[in-house]
Order: structure tokens, then C-alpha cells, then sequence
């Protein structure tokens, strides 16, 4: 298996693979990728080839249920702090020091050392205007990027796909969960989600002998051919499909497409996963395992742009101390074993990671050892290439500078967004966050 | 425009659109008893329901629960351990009953005598797209889905002042907290954002002085209905839409409802879920004028337009991709067969993408192409094998839902279901399951009610024929793979 880029027509990909019986797909390289390519040397585009070989990649992490960051990124020294918090506190002692008066929760050993070797930026008090304390709401409004007041139908990353990615290989993005995130929701929909690469596939019964395909796999993969590709005189290639099947075809056409695209990134994935190894040892954890697959698909070549992952439980009202310990631990360990599996793969300088969560929570603890729903709290960048070290400001935690008991915001987590869609991504984020938000340095 | 579709016109392939879009699809027989009726009595068959039987009966628990309101009150006063058990038997309850909820109306869909009664109620749904995960409350989220089946064919202004004074409603846009001291313009702007109007045909100012016309429009959680609290109600002057006078809630919703645009805004929306793509301008004025003279009255246009000939234009024909509900059910539907269990319905419409009861936010489901990714493609073939061979682990990936904390314990549930394969017996005659070419347009006529593709055609003879025999297995196995095919996601 190759892993360069080889121009290759829809026709020939399609006899090698179901016409020519050659069943075991060993093409050089994705039936998209030659969509994308194509449009490379079209050349007259702002942005870079969206995939490709050396392409960058971004990978988007979600504590899901509200990360509590007063106690992740810790203002050890704060009066206010340890008067808000008699009992889950944080003392000096018990975190590991970054600056005279920040420190991150014991639990972030894997982070202190990225940020040590320069590999991690955490950008501080992080929010948006009129929060709100839902979950769901509040997660939607990170994940579409929108205004607390607003509405919008599409994920940022979404409008990212529709903006810079048209055509691309559906495998664009890929979420590892089973379903995908609002985030990824897009005018035109791309994308694929999978937890367990087995299951992203035709399922059919079992092969008559082994190497073979079912009759019935042979006869899904044929059914789904579009009839074009057969048809010998319609003189169809590459060119004439590019980029003008979603948009100018019937819904038939639409479905066809999709119905190929389906087939060859199920192959592609199952075959990546099981021949790539991974390079470092991770946490035996969900998230642990979701990253092993991340590294696996950034390893053997699949063209993405943009990977989400999710960890979830951190909707901390009780007994805060424990759970969060555990999350944290899970966390910075997996992102440090991620690493480790990238620098191994010589990957590490164009794969960074970003952490979010719905909202941070209340300065205050409360009655149950636990915190409420709050506000700002910081992000994490994690990579190679990133400005590492402590960015933005601490917000305050005097009670007059609280709003109804939360930190507020300093930076709107739109600037992260536009700072890695324009410093990562390579594209212009206005069109895609809908306003002009000067970007955060992350990168 | 809107020109009656001529009765020579009235053939299987128009009466199968008919029974396909104003309901859920059907076997073959079906299609030819409403061939037999013509044009005219077979949409009066779909539209004048109202003396046909009534479904299954409500769920036991669809009734306020005075205890439930009780019990979470008394929990805020209790130790944490004990708040959190009886928040968990809470969501363990309402997790139930969602699931419960779920089936109750996919069974009235697959099987009640009023088929456009359920279309149009799943129509409402999305329109109005109100969701569970905020909601929490699987009585209100019924009683939500009662008065679109009550309403949703009556008049558009008494179901609009229904829906704005529905608790699900007035919880989900924040209506429920709206007061003259802090106006939560949440529901005034949705409604005409998103109900009634659509984007730029309102101003910033109405969506200001219509949330202080809708102050005081509450919830009571204790009775779980709507609640007038006066005290809230801001009785000072407004001026929406020009007009300049103090106001109610039911005073706005009668202004917006005469503006012109909301006659083109609802029934533009309506053609589109039924013909598939948006009217062209002109068949956009004649709905707007249809609707408009008949009272803004709903049945009348929907009669009206399964009537004419544009609702069965070629580009409408089997053009329209089908929602995951669509297909769930008109597969039943044609595969004369059960639905499966709860939660594998559950199971199979969260893989293809339509939650019931938890739509992905306010605009609710955005349809059409977007119902199709690579991985609901799959999700769908993958699905045709649990329908069909009762294969269970194609439905099983929809089991745990991406969000923080999701419930596991189902999956346990479901790993140990058993669901039935369907009978071919039943479905095709001995002459069509001995004869390869036969069983072959059998099932064009019952899955597609339209050709193959010679060259798909050809691959299923070819699969058929290198069949040790024509068994059972073979036939079910050709079912599937009919249903795996990028035509059979069409209707």
C-alpha cells in the first residue's frame, strides 16, 4: 500500500476494485483524494488543499458536562479561591506549580510535562458574552459557534467542511462516537463517525472461504455502483464528477455517490486499523481508546482534517473531588500517550489537539462537595507548534467581579476557534464564524 | 397552477406517491385498492378522517403526575445521597417512558387507520421541534404530540395559540420564565423566525414589544399546564408590526398569522415535506391564495394539493429522500411485518438520524439530503438486515447516545432481544418464489414501486442464481439487498 498520491479516474478505481474482481481494494490511494487533489492543481484557491499527505490536522477533545477549571488550572494562591472553597480547595501543595500563583490539578502529571517540553498552551478564562448554564444549550453554542442569543442550524467545524472542504473525502472529518458531533453538522453533510471500526461497514454474512467476499458483499458493493461508472461509452471521468455531483445532481445522484464514497472509506478505515500500530501506551479508558484509533487513522494516511473525540462526566455536583481526579488523570494521560504516538509517527508537527467544555463551574462549591454550572474556563492547545505557557488572564475572583457567583470571560472562545482555523487551518474564519473574531495566537 | 390531476393520470406509480407521502407506503394491494377509487376518494380517504377508528389508546401514565412535583420538591430539601437517588429513578423513569412514547406513536403511524393524521403530527414535530433532552418531562412531550394529532390539520391560528400555550412549549423556549420585569424573547422570536415568517420579515423591535405582549404566558409545574399569571403580564402599549396597542399574547399571534407572508411561510414549508422541494414561485402564490381563502384552514390545502398535478410533477416522483421515520415504518409497512421492539425502533431511527421527541435543536430536523452520510447509508442497509433477517447487531450501534453520562444499561437489555426474520411466504406468491425473474418483480412492485436498473437487475439474477436454491434464506437475503441500494432510499 501506497501512501503518495496517485491521480486516478472514478473508472479505473472501480474496475480495479468490484469490475476487475480485485476485491482486496489495493489502490494507491482514496477515490476523494484524487477529488481533492484535483482541485489543488485547479490552484486558483485561497486555501491549501484541504487533504493531502502533509496536510495539518486538528483534533477536537470534549469534556463533556462542564469541566470544573478552577480546580484544573488552579489559582493556588487566591483568597478568594480557597475562601469560595473550604473543602475541595486546592491547596499549594497539591498541585503542580506552572507560575508564582497558577497550578494544575496533581492529576495532569501527562500535561505538566507537555507543558515543560513546550508542547502545551493553555489559554485562560474562556467564555462567551451572556452565558448560559445548560448543558445542552451551552454545548450548542460551542459547537455551532453562534451567540448566546442566536440560533444556528450548522457546526463551526461543519461550515468549516462546507467552506474549505467541498468535495472532499467524506473522511474529512471523522468523530469517534457513534453519532456525529452538532459541531460537524454542515449544509452539506460529510463526515463520518465510528467507535469501533468493525462496525463501520456493510455487515454480510460470512465469506464461503477465507479471502473471499460473500456473495452478498459482492452483490451490495455491485448494486452500488452508479450506473454511469458502467457504462463504457458515457466517457465520465474524473473531471466531469468533481465537485458537481452534490451540487447540480438529482437526489439519485447524490445518493449514489454517497452509497461509493461509504464503500471505499469502510475499506480504507478497517484496513488502516488493523495494520497501523500504535506507538505508545494508553490509558485503558474510552477516551485512551479513542485516541489509539485517532493515531491509528493519522498514522495510516486517512486524508482528515479534523478528529473529535469525547470524554464525558464531568457534570461534577457531588463529590466533586474524586471524579474529577479520575477524569483528569484519564485525560492528561491520554493526551500525552496521543502524543508520543505522533512524535513516534513524525506526525506530532502538524497534529495539534484542543480541548473545550460546555462551561467551567461555579467559584463557589457547593453544599454536596460538588460545584454548580458556572462559566469561563480555560482551554487547552496542545502540539508541537503551539505558543506554549500560560496565555490571557486569569479572570478575577473577587465577589464584586464575579456575575451571579461565576468567573466571567476574557477571551471568547471564538478567538481560539479563529485562531486555529486561520493559524492551523489555513483559512479565513470569517466566512465560517460569521463575524470577524481577531484570532488567539494558539499556534 | 394547481390544476386537478386528470383521471387518466391515476395510475399504480401516482397511486403509490399518493399513499406514500400522505402516509407511510403499503403493499401492493393496498395501492391497487386506491387505484380502484380514483383520484378523488383516494385522497378523501387520507384527508376526511375523522370517522375512522382511533388508534391504540394513550400510554397509562399520559396524565399529570401530582406526585412527580412532590417528590423532586421534597428531593431539594433532602441529603444529597437521597436527592441523587430520586434523581436517578427519575431519569431512569422518564428514559422509559420516552422510549415507551416512541413506539406508541411509530405503532399509530405503522398501523392506525389515519395515516395523515400521524404525517402531519410528525410534520408539527419538526416544524415546531421540541425536545426531551431540555424538556424532560415524557408527559409533556406526549401531550405536545396529542395536540398536534388534535390540531394539525384544523386551523393554523387556533394550533399556533395552542402550541404557545403548551407546557412543553413553555418550557423549551424559555417562555415559562418570561415576565414584565425581564421579557424572555426566546419564543417571540422563534416564532416568527423559525413558525410562522421566516428571517426578514420582522424586525428587531417586533420581537422586543411581541416577548412584552407574551409576558405572563407560564407553566405550572405543580399541575403541569399552562398558567395566566397576570402579575407577569406587561399591560403597558406595544407596536408590532406597525400597529401600536396594549397587546396580549393572543392579540400577537392574530397579527402574525394575517401578515401575508405567513401564508406563503406554512404552506411553502408544507409542500416542500410533502412534494419533496421547495414551490416555484408561482405554485407558491396559488398555495398562499388556496390557504388564505379556505380561512387558513389546513385540511382544505392539503387537499387541494394531493389533488393536483403538480404534487405528481415528474421531478416529485420518487424524488424525495425518505426520513429515517419514513423508512422505519413504510418498511414495516411493505415487509407486512411487526414493528421491532422499542428499543430497537429507538435504536435504528437514532442511527439514521431522527431521534423522535429529541430533534437536534430548534429548527429542528433539516431533511432531504441531509439525512444522508456515509454512515447513515450504512446504518440503513445495516438496518434492513435486523427489519428483515431480524439481525439485531446491524440496529445495536444506536444504543448509547453521545452525550455526557449516557445510559449503558440498555445495551445489556437489547443484546439479549430476540426479533423475528420476516415470512417470504407471506409475501410472494409460489410462482414468484420459484421463478428468479418473477421474484424479481415482485419485489420492484413491493419495495420500489419501480424498475431496477438493468444492470442492477442483472446483479440480483446473477446473486439469485448462484443460490444453492431458492429458499427462504436466498429470497430474504434479495429483500435486503433491494433495500440496500441507493433507490430504495427514495420515495
Amino acid at each position: 500500500m501506497k501512501d503518495d498520491i496517485t491521480l486516478q479516474t472514478r473508472r479505473e478505481f472501480l474496475h480495479k476494485t468490484v469490475l476487475g474482481g480485485a476485491l482486496s481494494w489495493t489502490l494507491p490511494t482514496f477515490l476523494a483524494n484524487t477529488f481533492s487533489a484535483l482541485q489543488a492543481e485547479a490552484a486558483n484557491q485561497a486555501t491549501q488543499a484541504p487533504t493531502g499527505r502533509n496536510a495539518t490536522i486538528l483534533v477536537v477533545l470534549q469534556m463533556a458536562g462542564g469541566n470544573d477549571g478552577l480546580n484544573t488550572v488552579v489559582p493556588f494562591t487566591n483568597d478568594y479561591y480557597h475562601r469560595a472553597r473550604p473543602k475541595i480547595g486546592l491547596a499549594e501543595s497539591k498541585v503542580l506549580r506552572l507560575s508564582a500563583d497558577v497550578g494544575l490539578h496533581s492529576a495532569l502529571s501527562g500535561f505538566k510535562d507537555l507543558y515543560d517540553g513546550g508542547r502545551l498552551a493553555i489559554v485562560q478564562g474562556v467564555g462567551y458574552p451572556n452565558p448560559n448554564r445548560s448543558h445542552f444549550r451551552s454545548t450548542e453554542i460551542w459547537q455551532t459557534g453562534s451567540d448566546a442569543s442566536k440560533f444556528e442550524r450548522y457546526g463551526w467545524l461543519g461550515r468549516y467542511f462546507d467552506n474549505a472542504c467541498s468535495g472532499c473525502d467524506p473522511t474529512v472529518g471523522v468523530s469517534i462516537g457513534r453519532q456525529a458531533p452538532q459541531a460537524f453538522a454542515a449544509r452539506q453533510p460529510t463526515g463520518v463517525s465510528l467507535d469501533n471500526p468493525q462496525n463501520y461497514r456493510f455487515l454480510a454474512g460470512r465469506p464461503s472461504g477465507p479471502g473471499e467476499m460473500s456473495s452478498m458483499e459482492e452483490s451490495y458493493r455491485k448494486l452500488n455502483q452508479p450506473e454511469a461508472e458502467m457504462d463504457a461509452n458515457s466517457g465520465s471521468t474524473i473531471g466531469s464528477l468533481s465537485g458537481t455531483v452534490r451540487h447540480t445532481g438529482s437526489v439519485l445522484d447524490f445518493l449514489e455517490r454517497t452509497a461509493l464514497d461509504a464503500q471505499v472509506s469502510s475499506d480504507k478505515i478497517r484496513s488502516i486499523a488493523s495494520r497501523v500500530d500504535n506507538l505508545a501506551t494508553y490509558p485503558a479508558s474510552q477516551l485512551g481508546n479513542s485516541l489509539k484509533l485517532v493515531a491509528k487513522l493519522i498514522g495510516g494516511g486517512l486524508p482528515t482534517r479534523v478528529f473529535y473525540v469525547s470524554q464525558g462526566g464531568y457534570d461534577t455536583h457531588t463529590n466533586q473531588v474524586n471524579a474529577q481526579e479520575r477524569l483528569l488523570r484519564d485525560l492528561g494521560d491520554s493526551v500525552k500517550a496521543f502524543v508520543e504516538d505522533m512524535q513516534g509517527q513524525g506526525n506530532l508537527p502538524r497534529v495539534p489537539l484542543m480541548t473545550f467544555s460546555e462551561f467551567g463551574r461555579r467559584v463557589a462549591e457547593n453544599a454536596n462537595g460538588g460545584t454548580d454550572h458556572g462559566a469561563a474556563a480555560p482551554m487547552f492547545v496542545v502540539g508541537e507548534k503551539v505558543k506554549a505557557g500560560l496565555l490571557g488572564e486569569y479572570p478575577s475572583l473577587a465577589p464584586g467581579d464575579l456575575f451571579q457567583g461565576d468567573l466571567k470571560f476574557k477571551v471568547d472562545f471564538r478567538l481560539v476557534y479563529a485562531g486555529v482555523l486561520e493559524d492551523w487551518l489555513k483559512t479565513r474564519s470569517e466566512p465560517i464564524l460569521g463575524s470577524r473574531f481577531a484570532p488567539v495566537q494558539v499556534v | 397552477m394547481l390544476r386537478q390531476l386528470p383521471n387518466e393520470k391515476w395510475t399504480f406509480a401516482t397511486a403509490a406517491h399518493l399513499l406514500n407521502r400522505a402516509g407511510f407506503g403499503g403493499p401492493p394491494e393496498e395501492i391497487e385498492r386506491l387505484v380502484d377509487l380514483g383520484p378523488e376518494r383516494a385522497v378523501s380517504h387520507f384527508v376526511d378522517y375523522g370517522g375512522l377508528p382511533e388508534a391504540a389508546p394513550d400510554p397509562a401514565w399520559a396524565k399529570p403526575d401530582p406526585e412527580r412535583a412532590e417528590r423532586l420538591r421534597a428531593a431539594r430539601q433532602a441529603s444529597p445521597e437521597e436527592r441523587r437517588m430520586v434523581q436517578q429513578a427519575e431519569q431512569k423513569n422518564q428514559r422509559g417512558r420516552l422510549i415507551e412514547l416512541r413506539a406508541w406513536w411509530l405503532q399509530r403511524m405503522a398501523v392506525g387507520a389515519r395515516p395523515l393524521q400521524e404525517k402531519m403530527t410528525l410534520f408539527w414535530h419538526g416544524h415546531f421541534a421540541t425536545s426531551a433532552v431540555k424538556v424532560r418531562d415524557a408527559y409533556l412531550m406526549w401531550r405536545q404530540n396529542d395536540l398536534f394529532r388534535r390540531l394539525g390539520t384544523g386551523n393554523w391560528l387556533q394550533l399556533l395559540i395552542g402550541v404557545a400555550k403548551d407546557p412543553a412549549m413553555l418550557v423549551w423556549l424559555d417562555q415559562a420564565q418570561s415576565r414584565k420585569a425581564h421579557p424572555n424573547e426566546n419564543f417571540a422570536r422563534e416564532v416568527m423566525e423559525l413558525f410562522t415568517l421566516g428571517e426578514g420579515h420582522y424586525t428587531e423591535r417586533d420581537v422586543t414589544e411581541a416577548a412584552r405582549a407574551l409576558t405572563g404566558w407560564s407553566y405550572d409545574r405543580m399541575t403541569q399546564s399552562f398558567v395566566a399569571r397576570p402579575l407577569w403580564h406587561d399591560r403597558g402599549a406595544k407596536t408590532i408590526f406597525g400597529r401600536t396597542g396594549n397587546f396580549n399574547g393572543e392579540n400577537f399571534l392574530e397579527m402574525l398569522v394575517a401578515q401575508p407572508q405567513a401564508a406563503r411561510f406554512i404552506t411553502g414549508k408544507l409542500w416542500s415535506f410533502f412534494a419533496g422541494e421547495p414551490p416555484g414561485e408561482e405554485l407558491a402564490n396559488a398555495l398562499a391564495a388556496a390557504f388564505r381563502s379556505a380561512g387558513n384552514d389546513i385540511k382544505p390545502l392539503l387537499r387541494t394539493m394531493f389533488l393536483s398535478e403538480e404534487f405528481y410533477a415528474p421531478s416529485v416522483l420518487r424524488n424525495q429522500v425518505k426520513s429515517p421515520v419514513q423508512w422505519l415504518v413504510g418498511s414495516v409497512r411493505v415487509l407486512e411485518f411487526p414493528l421491532p421492539p422499542p428499543l430497537v425502533c429507538e435504536a435504528l431511527t437514532r442511527n439514521l438520524g431522527q431521534d423522535l421527541f429529541a430533534p437536534p435543536n430548534v429548527k429542528g430536523w433539516d431533511g432531504g439530503l441531509s439525512w444522508i452520510t456515509t454512515n447513515t447509508l450504512l446504518a440503513r442497509y445495516n438496518g434492513a438486515a435486523t427489519l428483515v433477517q431480524g439481525n439485531l447487531a446491524a440496529a445495536a450501534g444506536g444504543m448509547i447516545a453521545n452525550r455526557p453520562n449516557a445510559q449503558r444499561q440498555p445495551t445489556r437489555r437489547f443484546n439479549q432481544m430476540r426479533v423475528r426474520a420476516v415470512d417470504a411466504d407471506e409475501l410472494f406468491t409460489e410462482d414468484e418464489r420459484a421463478d428468479i425473474a418473477a421474484l424479481i418483480a415482485a419485489l420492484e412492485r413491493r419495495l420500489l414501486q419501480a424498475r431496477l436498473t438493468p444492470k442492477q437487475d442483472q446483479v440480483l439474477r446473477d446473486y439469485l442464481a448462484g443460490q444453492p436454491q431458492l429458499d427462504e434464506g436466498a429470497i430474504l437475503n434479495a429483500l435486503r439487498l433491494v433495500m440496500s441500494t441507493p433507490e430504495y432510499q427514495l420515495t
